[in-house]
């Protein structure tokens, strides 16, 4: 039989980049109640500027990362000041196809300025690797373990610590309400966005980093952390993360048990397993595991 | 007596220009012969289909340079994107079909599988750019190279004459599609025939980003040889995690795996020591072992200066090459109708790709015969497109028995 | 409803008599005005969207139940009419409503989840149908041909009809005849179905589910029956794309195929039968329309090796992009209306007189 431990930590990294994205997802959602599908296209582009700040313009690792986050940020926080600010009103299913168009939009971005050809992030991390009890795990997926959870705690300091996190929790639940305190609900949305943003561009350098290549597929990726945000309550950040990992881990057991144990439920069901832990949770959870009861149920 | 000749001369004028002059076809208009092209210029696939067409347009130049097609007709190229998608190749095809003689080009093979029942009804003939056997004996296609086959067959097979012991553990990480299944079918082929086992086939899929599950799957099972299909950007990723994992088998990759791209990545050490590839032809810019490499050299400086080396370069020039092959034969026998191409395609000679790839036994369909013979590469950053020969242009007994 | 009641709805749904007879003559003329051409194709398959885009419109635009799901549908009825057409050699009569009947049963399946859901729950669920739907085509090799796909050969003929050789025309003017049939057949049931009692029960759930309930409409069963008919018309659509391509891999059933499928709908009008199939004409011929243009556009590039700023694919995708956007936010009503508005502003004095 197969360790389980490495394939443990294997579900780790995975999901700690699936984390990275829904907490994207959760930003947006849990300020402004729109489900944003063009987190993907702000990943790519994240990726994609982070590779050009280095191999182009020539910077550091470390100097390049924020420099992307904070571009990336900006394009998402502009895409709310010129779309989504217009569209608060409208139903839910007219902003969640107005977010498809921006990622559709999006992805060709990078494709038009870079082209297809797959790059290399030159990152520091490479192949570099440690021992963890006695299983070897990548620097890479360390780093984006340490990032989810950094920006976890991050993110509990910004909803509880500060006036615009207060400001954001406040305009969540009650908008008008919040207006009445003289909370601009303008500015909380474009912070929630931009904040998006820049953990979308984190997933991405992550993602295209280590020993993988920055490619025009990594947008899909975001699609695939989509059943870990259900899983973990679509507007708990800590959840964001847990339900990252454990599709991660999912996964990844998945891929390696399912072949020999239930050969019958076909190839690569792996790759169709998080969507059947999504069902589940949509019919007997659909508040996740850390969510306030309040979802779309009937 | 000059009158004479002179008269005699004006007399056989008709019958001359009767015989050059080749009757007006769609996609011939009497001076320009017009070949489609259906490829990805966009999508992932983009980065195969760009270099591809590339090809065709070098070596169509370079004919047009030297008077055109049988010395005399220009050749005009139509091209459109099919994205990869089944349904717009379908669709990009009806919209070329009436403007052209024949296809130069359709890149992919579900893409080909979708327009050939409409080949069938048009006559039409196609030189597809994938490696797939189905092609080998259909009369609407025109295929060039070794198939997947025999390219894993020959790599695999001196993978056994070379580093493996007597008793070998041989194992499979493949594509969930035909792309994946036909080289493993050549893996199959040579362990029957040497009565070995396979000991763990494994699948991967095209969204796949992390293989742990797999490559812990072929580590239990000892696997000293992992033949695996994929694409470039999840190779990385593949031998990442086992490098990772400490797994270190011989693995043979199909051709499509590998692009120059993964030479700047981290794991080109971890290329460099474990992994071969699957492909066919020389080294790029090796001209003593091939004369064609030397044509190519200079048709690349004549019309296309910034074309990187690539592989997929050399697919797109080697298939224009056969396609101008048979459109010679048709444009000899004074028909580029679609029957008088498809006639040409079944009554075509071998071709000769100096080197590039193998000759391609053409001419009755039933008995065409795709070159046997392919190539084992390992990696090597030095070398351009990363790309060094260990076993050039030879053909294994099992590569010599295997039919279509 | 009384008959004059009725009468004046179908009025305002139809500008002006003239528009049948319009539309009658488009019908005949179109498949000898195009010819033998590319666009004669481009409108076949705009007239299979359109089927797809109507049955779509009854759940999303008539029911507000948001649905990406409508790939599975689709594919679910190309495979089904590969089954019973070719390797059950079963006639077209039985084939086609076949596969529609599949697709009823199979959105009758579905529907039970989705009517727990709402909003972004619901287009999650259908989401993941999507992926669900892929994994079982690539998988159920015996019916779907696995990965490497199938090819699917069928007759199209009643009795002595035969809809692929109507006198000695070409196949793909039949099936332009055949295909925009269907879409005439569609039309009609769905409008019929949205001005019925049940029809307007569903727009009364769309617009307030709770009122609904209260004045006693079974809510779930409306809504289920919804999902069953819209799926049925989508089943129906991908048979015929089936039998028209005669050849289908799992992979052409992915999520863009469901977003092209709202957008369809966005673009023509939500809610209205009419706006289906105009969204589904302007979605299908607008690729290729921007591909003809772009050779005039001095910075558009049909390749990405012949440098200019940028792709007409990029350029198509962004214009798709904008086009849904557009329509969400600045023309809800899609083109329907705005088509009907014009219609209704020029035949409007005449009416009067």
């Amino acid at each position: 039989m197969i360790d389980f431990t490495k394939l443990i930590f294997a579900g780790l990294s995975l999901g700690s980049v699936y984390a990275l994205i829904a907490l994207g997802f959760v930003m947006v959602y849990k300020a402004t109640g729109i489900l944003n599908f063009a987190q993907g296209g702000l990943l790519m582009l994240g990726a994609y500027l982070a590779q050009y700040f280095i191999n182009g313009l020539g910077t550091t690792f470390w100097i390049a990362l924020p420099m992307a986050m904070l571009a990336t940020g900006l394009v998402a926080a502009g895409l709310q000041r010129t779309i989504f600010d217009k569209l608060l009103t409208h139903p839910a299913f007219t902003v969640i196809m107005a977010t498809w168009a921006v990622l559709i939009v999006l992805e060709q971005v990078p494709i038009t300025l870079f082209g297809y050809d797959f790059l290399n992030m030159n990152d520091p991390f490479g192949l570099a690797m440690v021992s963890i009890a006695s299983v070897q795990v990548f620097t890479i997926d360390l780093w984006t373990l340490a990032f989810a959870a950094g920006s976890v705690a991050v993110l509990a300091v910004f909803f509880f610590r500060t006036r615009m996190g207060l400001a954001m929790r406040a305009t969540a639940s009650d908008p008008e309400a919040a207006i009445a305190q003289g909370i601009e609900p303008r500015l909380v949305h474009a912070t929630a966005w931009f904040v998006a943003g820049m953990l979308a561009c984190l997933a991405g350098v992550m993602l295209g980093g280590g020993s993988r290549l920055v490619s025009p597929e990594l947008s899909h990726v975001a699609l695939r952390a989509i059943p870990a945000v259900i899983l973990g309550g679509l507007s708990s950040p800590l959840g964001a993360v847990v339900g990252g990992i454990l599709i991660g881990i999912a996964e990844v057991l998945t891929a390696a048990w399912a072949p020999t144990l239930a050969p019958w439920l076909g190839k690569n069901l792996h790759l169709v397993m998080p969507y059947f832990l999504l069902v589940g949770f949509l019919m007997f959870r659909p508040q996740g595991l850390f969510g306030q009861r309040q979802s779309g149920r009937v | 007596m000059k009158k004479y000749l002179l008269m005699s001369l004006v007399a056989m004028a008709p019958a001359i220009a009767a015989a050059a002059e080749l009757e007006e076809v769609p996609g011939f208009d009497g001076e320009t012969i017009t070949l489609g092209i259906i490829s990805p210029l966009s999508g992932p696939v983009a980065v195969l289909g760009l270099p591809v067409t590339a090809g065709h347009e070098v070596w169509f130049e370079r004919i047009n340079e030297q008077g055109g097609i049988a010395g005399k007709y220009k050749v005009k190229l139509l091209t459109e994107d099919n994205a990869n998608q089944e349904a717009l190749t379908v669709q990009q095809y009806n919209k070329l079909k009436n403007q052209v003689v024949s296809f130069s080009q359709v890149f992919g093979t579900h893409t080909t599988k979708a327009i050939l029942p409409q080949l069938r009804t048009d006559k039409m003939v196609v030189a597809p750019a994938s490696f797939d056997s189905y092609w080998v004996h259909d009369p609407n296609l025109l295929p060039v190279g070794a198939t997947y086959q025999i390219m894993a067959v020959n790599a695999f097979a001196h993978w056994l004459d070379t580093e493996a012991d007597d008793d070998p553990v041989i194992c499979g990480l493949v594509r969930d599609d035909p792309y994946g299944e036909a080289g493993m079918d050549g893996i199959k082929f040579v362990a029957e025939k040497r009565g070995l086992e396979i000991a763990a086939e494994v699948t991967l899929s095209q969204s796949d980003q992390d293989f742990t599950g797999q490559i812990e799957q072929l580590k239990s099972a000892g696997c000293e040889m992992v033949f695996v299909t994929t694409v470039p950007p999840q190779l990385a990723r593949i031998v990442g995690n086992s490098a990772r994992a400490g797994f270190e088998p011989r693995w043979i990759a199909q051709w499509p795996s590998w692009h120059g791209a993964l030479l700047d990545s981290p794991v080109v050490d971890y290329l460099e020591k474990n992994v071969w590839l699957a492909g066919e032809g020389t080294e790029w810019g090796n001209q003593a072992n091939s004369p064609g490499m030397a044509e190519l050299e200079a048709d690349i400086a004549a019309h296309k200066p910034d074309q990187a080396p690539n592989v997929w370069f050399v697919l797109g020039y080697n298939q224009a090459r056969a396609v101008t092959a048979m459109i010679e034969k048709a444009v000899a026998h004074g028909d580029l109708s679609r029957e008088g191409v498809m006639n040409a395609l079944a009554t075509m000679d071998n071709v000769d790709f100096g080197g590039l790839i193998g000759d391609y036994h053409y001419g009755a369909i039933e008995k065409r015969n795709p070159p046997r013979k392919s190539t084992v590469f390992g990696v090597d950053r030095e070398k351009p497109f990363g790309l060094k020969s260990l076993k050039e242009n030879f053909a294994s007994p099992e590569a010599a028995e295997y039919s279509y | 409803m009384s008959s004059a009641e009725t009468a004046a709805v179908t009025a305002r749904r139809m500008p002006s008599l003239s528009m049948p007879v319009l539309l009658a003559v488009c019908y005949v003329a179109l498949p000898f005005v195009l010819g033998n051409s590319f666009w004669l194709q481009v409108s076949v398959y705009a007239g299979i969207a359109a089927i797809g885009a109507i049955g779509l419109n009854l759940l999303t635009g008539n029911t507000g139940q948001v649905s990406l799901g409508h790939p599975f549908f689709l594919g679910a009825g190309a495979y089904a009419a590969g089954v019973f057409g070719q390797d059950w050699g079963l006639p077209f009569w039985i084939w086609l409503p076949g596969a529609g009947l599949v697709g009823f049963g199979l959105g009758a399946l579905v529907g039970p989840f989705a009517l727990r859901l709402r909003g972004n729950y619901l287009v999650m669920v259908t989401f993941a149908l999507v992926f669900i739907g892929l994994h079982i085509f690539s998988n159920w090799s015996a019916v779907t041909g696995g990965a490497a796909g199938r090819g699917i050969s069928v007759p199209v003929a009643i009795g002595p009809i035969d809809f692929a050789d109507l006198f000695g025309a070409t196949r793909d003017q039949c099936y332009f005849w055949l295909v925009w049939g269907i879409v005439g057949i569609s039309a009609w049931l769905v409008f019929n179905i949205i001005n019925s009692r049940p029809g307007r029960a569903l727009m009364a759930i769309r617009d307030r589910e709770l009122t609904a309930e209260f004045v006693g409409i079974d809510v779930s069963h409306m809504k289920i029956a919804a999902f069953a008919i819209s799926s049925a018309v989508a089943a129906v659509a991908g048979a015929l794309y089936g039998a028209y391509v005669q050849y289908v891999s799992p992979v052409e059933w992915n999520l863009l195929l469901g977003i092209q499928y709202i957008a369809m709908i966005i673009v023509g009008g939500i809610g209205s039968v009419a706006g289906g199939v105009i969204g589904a004409v302007v979605i299908t011929f607008l690729p290729h329309l921007m591909r003809e243009v772009a050779g005039s556009l001095p910075f558009v590039a049909v390749n990405q090796s012949d440098g200019g700023l940028i792709t007409v694919f990029a350029l198509n995708q962004i214009l798709f992009g904008v086009l849904i956007v557009f329509f969400l936010v600045v023309a809800p009503g899609g083109l329907a209306r705005a088509v009907s508005a014009a219609a209704g502003r020029l035949s409007a004095p005449r009416r009067h007189k």
